[in-house]
């Protein structure tokens, strides 16, 4: 497949991720599993057990922090196991941020409900605190966009969890007010948050309009799609959002309506290739 | 707008401003002013040279004028491509494939099969399936109907879903003018139903157009 990097089999990535001394192909085999959603029996206890590597970052070797155990996070989330919950719920309390933004996003695609409590414990003290800038990063202190996406995917739409997302759309970084906006549209259907998304597509920034077209699309809202297409982003953008539309369509009728807005979306995706 | 030379719809007027375009905004703006003048083709030339500017937005309007313009652009942007310049051959990939002209099916099959690009390998594939063959004779045309159905048979197995989504397009384009007892026509047909399988297509927008392709062509 074009644009894969160097091929492997499984039998070589597994291989791989049980070594430990060279690091980088640990790395490599970790995202190769991922991205093949592997099936192999070994893959998601060797992933496990790259999960607990820690490392310091090597700046010199271009590899980041902790990068082996970010890599297996990220896989396991793909996996889609519901075996590497628990031991993803404990990296949500890991002292380094990005992995726990990598296991936040996991825990998100494994809709895992019991990682509720955890998100919104980090998140409670709010933008101000959860949401303030570092001093020695242009990170914020916790992954908010993460963890704000995550309590989305995961649809548990409680009061409790809506409150502590609310004062996120005011957050003085349009991606984490956009994927706030995202999760409240997605656990609550109300048109308000999918009007704020709306607003973020004509953002001045290149970057802003990207998140909001990805956001769109990661909730399906279809009465977005006349704003999509006038989007100025790139097509391949534009034609993940719009498949989004189509997958998870959520905002319109059912039946045979849907079917013609079906192939409604579909024809403006042609139109884009 | 800002490159603008007076209102003048002159091809001479707005090629003149287009030199003169300094930033990448008056740039975006003069080649926009090219393909909305009087005589189009004569500013093939410049629309073909934008697509080496590394230029997104400027190109993209360049795309669009040499896609209007047709077969016109086809021998300058056949001969002006450029294997050492990836953007430059990446754009003229699309406008070969919104042309449509069969004159670019060379390019298009080695864009499919080898780009590393997929937004390149999308437009490639959309444009196999949209060749405009009616002015030939019918053994060339089946000849290259052909050559664009194996093209879009090994498309289908492309890792990314979006050049898959295109692949079920170009069967469609392929087949919709053939008569239903066509042998490609049932070739397209074969090559959709697979893209209709779960077991063999994991994503489900490009198993949903495939569907909506097998509608339309079984209600014709």
């Amino acid at each position: 497949m074009a644009g894969d990097g160097e091929p492997i089999s499984e039998a070589e990535a597994l291989e791989q991720l049980r070594q430990t001394d060279d690091q980088s192909r640990q790395y490599y085999a970790a995202w190769w599993l991922g991205r093949m959603r592997s099936r192999h029996p070994e893959a998601v206890p060797l992933l496990l057990a790259a999960l607990t590597q820690r490392q310091p970052r090597d700046p010199g070797a271009g590899v980041e922090h902790n990068a082996v155990a970010r890599n297996a996070a990220r896989a396991l989330g793909k996996i889609a196991d519901a075996r590497a919950v628990p031991e993803l719920l404990a990296v949500l309390d890991d002292a380094d941020d990005g992995l726990r933004e990598a296991a936040a996003r996991s825990l998100g695609e494994l809709r895992a409900t019991a990682a509720v409590p955890l998100l919104i414990r980090r998140l409670a003290s709010g933008p101000a605190v959860a949401g303030a800038g570092r001093s020695d990063s242009p990170r914020l202190q916790e992954p908010c966009e993460a963890m704000l996406e995550a309590l989305g995917a995961i649809g548990e739409a409680q009061a409790e969890v809506l409150d502590v997302i609310r004062p996120f759309t005011a957050h003085e970084r349009p991606l984490v007010r956009s994927a706030a906006c995202r999760a409240l549209l997605q656990l609550t259907g109300e048109t308000v948050w999918a009007d704020e998304l709306l607003q973020l597509l004509q953002h001045p920034q290149l970057q802003v309009r990207r998140a909001a077209l990805m956001d769109l699309g990661a909730v399906g809202w279809r009465p977005a799609l006349e704003p999509i297409r006038r989007t100025f982003a790139e097509n391949s953008l534009k034609l993940i959002a719009l498949r989004g539309l189509v997958e998870h369509g959520r905002g319109s009728g059912s039946g045979s309506e849907a079917d013609s807005d079906d192939e409604a979306l579909l024809m403006a995706m042609d139109a884009l290739l | 707008m800002t490159a603008g030379s007076g209102d003048s719809q002159r091809a001479a007027d707005r090629i003149r401003a287009f030199e003169r375009a300094g930033s990448a905004e008056e740039l975006v703006a003069a080649t926009r002013r090219l393909t909305d003048c009087d005589d189009p083709l004569a500013t093939v030339p410049q629309l073909v040279q934008v697509l080496g500017f590394n230029n997104p937005g400027a190109a993209v309007a360049a795309v669009d004028g040499l896609i209007a313009i047709g077969p016109a652009a086809v021998g300058p942007l056949l001969a002006n491509l450029d294997a050492h310049n990836y953007g430059a051959r990446a754009w003229a990939v699309r406008a070969l494939a919104g042309i449509g002209d069969p004159r670019g099916l060379d390019v298009l099959e080695d864009a499919l099969a080898t780009d590393v690009g997929p937004s390149v390998r999308r437009a490639a594939a959309s444009g196999l399936g949209a060749l405009r063959l009616e002015s030939l004779a019918e053994q060339e045309r089946e000849g290259i109907r052909l050559r664009c159905l194996e093209a879009l048979e090994a498309g289908r197995s492309d890792g990314e879903w979006v050049v898959r989504y295109a692949v079920a397009v170009g069967f469609e384009g392929l087949a919709l003018p053939l008569s239903p007892p066509h042998p490609h026509r049932q070739r397209a047909v074969a090559g959709l139903s697979q893209l209709l399988q779960p077991e063999q297509e994991e994503t489900l927008v490009v198993r949903l157009r495939a569907g909506v392709a097998l509608k339309r062509l079984d209600n014709r």
